[in-house]
C-alpha cells in the first residue's frame, strides 16, 4: 500500500474515533470510485512503482509483482522523445501537476494511449514524496484519430496527384484549395496565392467562350456551379493577363458537395488542359479539309483525263475509221468497175489492200471495245450463268456450222455480275474454244463451276491446239497472239477483255495449257458475291 | 428545160469520199431519187428551212429522207437533228444517222434527239434499203412518179 491511512493516527477519544472511522470510510470509497474509472499508480520520488490498481495490471497484461518496485520504463514505447519524458519528470520533480498522453506497451507488445494526470504529493519540505498517476484508456479514440488521419493523408496524396486540377471552395465563392495540378495548371506557385474570392480573379484571368466571346466573371464556371449547375466538359479558353500571356484550353467540369445531412457544404470544380487535344483536332479538321480538297482536285482531273479519253476514243472511231472506207471503199469500186482490165495479180493486190483496211477496221472496232469496258459503270445483278452460256452459244452458232462438236455444259450456279459484260467473257471464252478446236473431230468442250475453298471456280476446257505455257503471261495483254495469223484469226483482244472484264469484278482469271492437248481457261468472280 | 426536181433524199456529208462512194452505191442500185448533198451542218440547215441559196425552195417539197452525218463542220450533225426535230414544220422528215462506229453515246444521243433509224458507214446500198424499209419508206422513194414536166 502507498496510501497510509492510518499512519500519524492517535486515539484521541470516542469522538475522535469515530469522525476519523468516518474519514476512512470516506476515503476508501472515493478510492473505490477512483480504481473504478481510472488506471492509477504511484511511484516513490525515484519512480519506483510502489502501487498500483487492477486496471492498471489490466491494461499494462503485467501482474501486480511484476510492475511493484520496477520503474515506468517496464511499459515505455519508446514513442516518445526523451525531451517529452525529461519535461514530464522536470514538472512532477518541482511538485507541479503533469498532464498528457502517453503511449505505452503492455506487456505482450501492444501499445495503448493513456490520458494521464500524475500528481505530486509533498513532503513537509514541499519536496515529492510520491506520485499519484491517474490515466485514462484514451486507445480507441486514438485509433479512430489515426485511422482517421491516415485516410485523410490517402486522400490529400490521391488528390494532389491527381493530373486533372481540382478546386474547391466554399458556398460564398471563397477559393479553399487547389490540388498540385490546379496550382500548375493555372501558374500559381503556391496555395497562398490562390485563396481569394473567385470574382477578384478577373484581375489575373480572362474567360472565353470557345467562340471568343469573353465571359465575365459571373458566367465563370465556379459561378454556375454556385447557383447550382452541374456542369460537364465545358470548353473554355482560358488567358492568364498578368504575365506573359499564355492562353489554353480548359474543359471545366464540377458541381456542389452536400453534407451528410444533403445541405450544400462546397462547390468542387474540375479542371482538365485540353490545350493540345483542341489544337490536334483542329490539326485535323485542316488536314482532312486539306485532303478533301485534294481529293476534289483529283478526282476532277481524273475526270478530265477520262473525258480526254473518250474524246480521243471518239475521235478514233470517227477520223482513223474514214480512210479506212475510203481504201477499202475504192479498192472495191476498182475491183467492181475496172477489175476485167485487171490482170489477176492486179485484182489480188487490190483484194490484199481490203483485207488489210478491214483487219484495221477490226482492230480499231476491238481496241474501243476493250477500251468501253473501263469506262461503262458496273450493274451487278443476280444472273443465271446457265442463261448467259446459252445467249453466247446462239450468238457463236455461226462458228459451229458444219462441225461435229461435243458439248460437256455443267449445270451453272446464279452468280452476281453484269450480266452484258459477263455475258461477252463467255462469248470470247467459247469462241476461242471453237476456233482453237477448228482441227479437232470432233472437238469437245467442257463448260464447268466448282466451289473451291468458299470461292466458285469457272471454266471453259477444250481439246484444241493449245499452247506452250511459257507464254501464258502475255495471253492476256492487248494485241498479243500465240498464234500465226494465217492459222487462226483474230485480233488479240479478246482475252484482254476477258481479263478486263473478271478484274473490274474482282476476280481472278488464269488458264493451264499443253500444246496439242486442249487449254483450260479459268476464272473467278468476286469472294463472297458469288450466290 | 426539166423543171427543177423535188428533193428526195438530202445526204449531209462532209467527207467528199464517203459522199462518192455513197452515191456511187446509190447509182449502182439504180436509185433514181433526186440526191441533194449538203457539205456541212450550216449548209444543211439553209437548205432544210429554205434560206440563203436556197430560199425560193419550199419547205414542204422535201426531202423525204434525210441521210446525216454526226460529225460535221461549222454546225454538227445532232445540232442539225435537233433543230429538224424542234421545228413543226420538219418533225415528220425522217432521219437516218450516219455513223462511223457503234459508239454508244452517238447512237443513244440521236435516238434521243428523235432520229428515225442509222447506219454505220460505209453506206452500202443495202443497209440503206434496210433502213428506209424500217422507215415505211421503201415505196415512196422507188415508186417515184417519173421527174420532169411541173
Amino acid at each position: 500500500m502507498g496510501i497510509d491511512f492510518t499512519n500519524n493516527v492517535t486515539a484521541g477519544g470516542h469522538q475522535v474515533a469515530d469522525q476519523l472511522a468516518a474519514s476512512f470510510k470516506e476515503i476508501s470509497d472515493l478510492r473505490a470510485a477512483l480504481d473504478e474509472h481510472a488506471i492509477v499508480a504511484i511511484t516513490d520520488p525515484q519512480g519506483r512503482i510502489t502501487y498500483v490498481n487492477d486496471k492498471f495490471c489490466a491494461i499494462s497484461k503485467y501482474s501486480r509483482t511484476e510492475l511493484l518496485g520496477q520503474d515506468h520504463r517496464i511499459i515505455n514505447s519508446g514513442h516518445h522523445p526523451k525531451e517529452f519524458i525529461r519535461d514530464l519528470w522536470t514538472t512532477i520533480a518541482r511538485g507541479k501537476v503533469w498532464k498528457g498522453v502517453i503511449k505505452n506497451r503492455a506487456k505482450d507488445g501492444t501499445f495503448y494511449w493513456v490520458d494521464t494526470t500524475i500528481v505530486p504529493f509533498l513532503n513537509d519540505q514541499g519536496k515529492p514524496r510520491q506520485y499519484i498517476a491517474i490515466r485514462a484508456d484514451i486507445t480507441a479514440r486514438k485509433m479512430a484519430e489515426e485511422a482517421l488521419r491516415q485516410s485523410e493523408a490517402r486522400l490529400q496524396t490521391i488528390v494532389e496527384s491527381l493530373d486533372e486540377g481540382l478546386v474547391v471552395a466554399d458556398l460564398r465563392g471563397q477559393l479553399l484549395h487547389f490540388n498540385h495540378a490546379a496550382l500548375e495548371m493555372h501558374g500559381y506557385s503556391s496555395l497562398a496565392e490562390c485563396r481569394r474570392h473567385f470574382q477578384e480573379l478577373p484581375d489575373t484571368f480572362e474567360l472565353h467562350a470557345m467562340d471568343g466571346t469573353v465571359w465575365p466573371v459571373g458566367q465563370w464556371p465556379l459561378a454556375r456551379i454556385l447557383r447550382g449547375e452541374k456542369l460537364h466538359d465545358l470548353e473554355v479558353r482560358i488567358r492568364r493577363i498578368n504575365e506573359a500571356g499564355w492562353e489554353r484550353v480548359f474543359s471545366y467540369g464540377g458541381m456542389l458537395v452536400n453534407d451528410a445531412t444533403g445541405m450544400p457544404m462546397m462547390a468542387i470544380v474540375t479542371i482538365s488542359d485540353i490545350t493540345e487535344r483542341v489544337r490536334a483536332a483542329a490539326e485535323i479538321r485542316h488536314l482532312n479539309t486539306a485532303l478533301e480538297q485534294r481529293v476534289i482536285e483529283r478526282t476532277a482531273q481524273l475526270e478530265m483525263a477520262n473525258k480526254e479519253l473518250e474524246a480521243f476514243s471518239y475521235s478514233v472511231s470517227h477520223d482513223l475509221r474514214s480512210p479506212l472506207r475510203a481504201v477499202d471503199g475504192f479498192s472495191q469500186a476498182v475491183l467492181e468497175d475496172y477489175g476485167d482490165q485487171l490482170p489477176e495479180e492486179g485484182r489480188r493486190y487490190l483484194q490484199s489492200i481490203r483485207a488489210g483496211a478491214q483487219r484495221m477496221g477490226a482492230l480499231i472496232d476491238d481496241l474501243l471495245a476493250f477500251s468501253r469496258l473501263s469506262r461503262q459503270a458496273l450493274e451487278r445483278q443476280v444472273v443465271n450463268a446457265d442463261a448467259l452460256v446459252r445467249a453466247a452459244l446462239e450468238e457463236l452458232a455461226p462458228l459451229q456450222q458444219g462441225r461435229r462438236i461435243e458439248w460437256r455444259i455443267d449445270k451453272l450456279p446464279a452468280c452476281q455480275c453484269d450480266p452484258m459484260l459477263l455475258r461477252q467473257v463467255w462469248v470470247n471464252l467459247l469462241s476461242n474454244a471453237l476456233k482453237y478446236t477448228r482441227k479437232r473431230d470432233p472437238a469437245v468442250i467442257e463448260i464447268g463451276c466448282q466451289t473451291n475453298s468458299g470461292s466458285r471456280v469457272f471454266w471453259v476446257r477444250d481439246n484444241g491446239t493449245g499452247f506452250d505455257m511459257q507464254y501464258a503471261p502475255k495471253l492476256f495483254g492487248v494485241f498479243q497472239r500465240l498464234h500465226r495469223a494465217e492459222d487462226y484469226e483474230g485480233t488479240g483482244v479478246g482475252l484482254a477483255i476477258v481479263q478486263r472484264v473478271i478484274h473490274r469484278h474482282g476476280g481472278r482469271v488464269w488458264t493451264e495449257a499443253q500444246v496439242d492437248r486442249g487449254a483450260t481457261f479459268y476464272f473467278t468472280l468476286e469472294e463472297g458475291i458469288t450466290l | 428545160m426539166t423543171a427543177i426536181n423535188p428533193v428526195e433524199i438530202l445526204l449531209v456529208e462532209d467527207n467528199p469520199q464517203d459522199v462518192e462512194l455513197t452515191l456511187r452505191a446509190f447509182k449502182k442500185a439504180n436509185l433514181t431519187n433526186y440526191i441533194h448533198v449538203a457539205r456541212d451542218g450550216a449548209e444543211a440547215l439553209e437548205f432544210i428551212f429554205c434560206e440563203g441559196p436556197h430560199a425560193g425552195r419550199k419547205i414542204q417539197n422535201g426531202p423525204k429522207v434525210i441521210l446525216l452525218d454526226l460529225k460535221l463542220p461549222k454546225v454538227d450533225g445532232l445540232e442539225v437533228l435537233q433543230r429538224i426535230k424542234r421545228d413543226p414544220r420538219t418533225q415528220m422528215i425522217p432521219v437516218v444517222v450516219l455513223t462511223s462506229s457503234k459508239e454508244q453515246r452517238d447512237v443513244v444521243e440521236s435516238y434521243k434527239l428523235g432520229t428515225n433509224s442509222y447506219i454505220v458507214k460505209p453506206v452500202k446500198f443495202e443497209q440503206f434499203i434496210e433502213a428506209v424499209q424500217q422507215l415505211g419508206l421503201y415505196w415512196t422513194l422507188l415508186n417515184n412518179p417519173p421527174t420532169g414536166g411541173g
